[in-house]
């Protein structure tokens, strides 16, 4: 599906379509690249974003 | 001392000066207030000056008369990226869009102050640090070339010598590519190494706040005096105060380099090819051990630094994206805030995927080595306006071209510094990098200082 306002609704972009035409078009050879990366089976690797249930309040500054 | 002497001079020349009366910071402030007054209006390095710059620069010297002398950056005036919080100048983070920030200091213009150092302005960068070229700043050693960015009025400021040091903030390069480009040092600190708090966030988990400076040893003066926990970045480390100084001068023999023969070797510009090699001999010819190894994985790299950045910048700019405001970006930052909706949740946590991946490469090779050298940048200052350039058989686009040696780093965190390595054929400057494990700034300004040193071109600033 690429009708721009279909793409437009489900990524929830508050722009006339023509807008998200021209950026689809601008988005094509990073598209590209992020095709590469989705090639890969990384499915062992934990993401470098690690989430830890402390709060900012709770937090020392020594943790 | 003449005062083009005095402008010219790097703070680890000027300081003693200052320290024992011989030159007043009044006198230092007030001859690069005219050295800015006569040629920035060709540069456009400077958005703001500030307005109470000199009453700083006599609180200075009143205090280092009476024996309060506080180290090397007291009585330096130095400027700050325009991202950047400070309680006596506005923050604008290069827009013109109506968007108002608050006028408090930002961490790192707190630590300046605490050093004693004079904040004498805002420097121009790139719209919300958002590419590399900071319209409509110009490049001193070619004004009809771009200074680099986004951190641009930074090095552009420097090149001119307007001051000795400036700030810069680096997410995929911005304070390393202006450095290269405007034949200054620049470095980026490890992640965390450095408080964020009060800088317009850009891409929170790439974003890194470090100086430009004239010298290797300017920019570890700077460094260490912004080290320090800060309680209100929560990707702040807490750790023990490093000693950089101690770095300068320190032998550089039997140290381990190594050089990641694709990636960073593949299309450069030939004379930037020639200069890394010969400062790579250099190295040798010093008694570091040369090892070469090559990192496949590096190929996906563009991928992961543009689905993290853009995601992130875009979520940080959801608000004025929902809005309407967008509209009242520069139309190249305008597009790259709005095409961040297009990286799907996947692509992103698969782009933090290959971060981890990429750190534990990088990690098994600093088992091994302490620094890891080669370009900054593939190619030179180009054309205000040139939007591809051509490098070797291929063309590429200046955006992807300019940053691709420096985001690496960015991706696993750890420190990485630019020196100035020699010029090119038209006579514009070469940046050599170096990036070292995390927290190991101290290698890489020890490694900095000794090749510096042996440079004719240490500390040079451009004609204009």
């Amino acid at each position: 599906m690429t009708d721009p306002d279909f793409i437009r609704d489900v990524l929830g972009i508050p722009l006339e379509s023509e807008r998200v035409e021209q950026n689809l078009k601008a988005y094509a050879d990073i598209l590209q690249e992020i095709s590469k990366l989705r090639t890969l089976n990384l499915s062992d690797v934990h993401p470098a974003v690690v989430f830890s249930p402390i709060s900012k309040l709770e937090k020392s500054p020594n943790e | 001392m003449n005062s083009k002497a005095l402008w010219n001079m790097p703070i680890e020349t000027i300081s003693p000066d200052i320290q024992s009366g011989r030159i007043s910071p009044v006198e230092l402030l007030d001859t690069l207030l005219e050295r800015i007054n006569a040629h920035d209006e060709k540069i456009k390095s400077f958005v703001c000056l500030a307005p109470n710059a000199r009453s700083q620069a006599e609180a200075a010297a009143k205090e280092i008369a009476g024996g309060h002398y506080k180290g090397p950056l007291h009585g330096i005036p130095i400027a700050v990226k325009d991202n950047y919080l400070t309680a006596d100048m506005p923050t604008r983070a290069g827009t013109k869009s109506s968007v108002k920030y608050t006028k408090t200091d930002s961490t790192c213009a707190k630590k300046l102050r605490e050093a004693g150092a004079i904040i004498l302005g805002k420097t121009n960068m790139h719209e919300f640090a958002w590419g590399n070229e900071t319209p409509p700043t110009r490049n001193p050693w070619d004004l009809g070339r771009v200074p680099g960015g986004s951190s641009g009025g930074s090095g552009a400021a420097i090149a001119a010598g307007f001051v000795p040091a400036a700030l810069g903030s680096d997410t995929g390069g911005s304070i390393r590519i202006p450095a290269s480009l405007c034949g200054t040092v620049g470095i980026k600190p490890t992640y965390g190494l450095v408080g964020r708090a009060g800088i317009i966030p850009h891409s929170w988990s790439l974003d890194t706040a470090g100086p430009l400076a004239a010298t290797v040893a300017d920019a570890a003066f700077v460094t260490e005096a912004l080290v320090g926990y800060d309680e209100s970045d929560p990707g702040s480390v807490d750790r023990a105060k490093p000693d950089f100084i101690s770095a300068l001068g320190a032998p550089i023999e039997g140290m381990r380099i190594g050089i990641c023969r694709n990636h960073f070797f593949d299309a450069l510009e030939t004379d930037i090819s020639g200069k890394i090699e010969n400062a790579i001999d250099q190295f040798s010819n010093l008694g570091c051990k040369v090892t070469e190894f090559e990192i496949p994985n590096l190929q996906y790299g563009l991928a992961a630094i543009f689905a993290i950045e853009l995601a992130s910048s875009t979520a940080w700019h959801d608000p004025a994206l929902l809005a309407g405001m967008t509209a009242d970006y520069q139309s190249d930052v305008q597009t790259l805030v709005e095409i961040g909706r297009f990286v799907t949740g996947p692509d992103y946590l698969k782009a933090e995927q290959l971060r981890r991946v990429l750190m534990e490469d990088f990690s098994r090779i600093f088992c091994e080595i302490d620094a890891i050298i080669g370009p900054t940048s593939p190619l030179t200052a180009w054309n205000i306006g040139e939007q591809k350039v051509r490098i070797g058989d291929s063309d590429e686009s200046v955006l992807a071209a300019s940053w691709r040696l420096t985001y690496p780093w960015n991706l696993i965190g750890v420190p990485a510094i630019s020196v100035p390595c020699g010029f090119d054929s038209r006579g514009l400057p070469i940046g050599l990098q170096m990036a070292a494990p995390p927290f190991k700034e101290d290698d890489l300004f020890r490694l900095a200082y000794a090749y510096e040193e042996k440079q004719e071109w240490k500390g040079n600033r451009a004609v204009i």
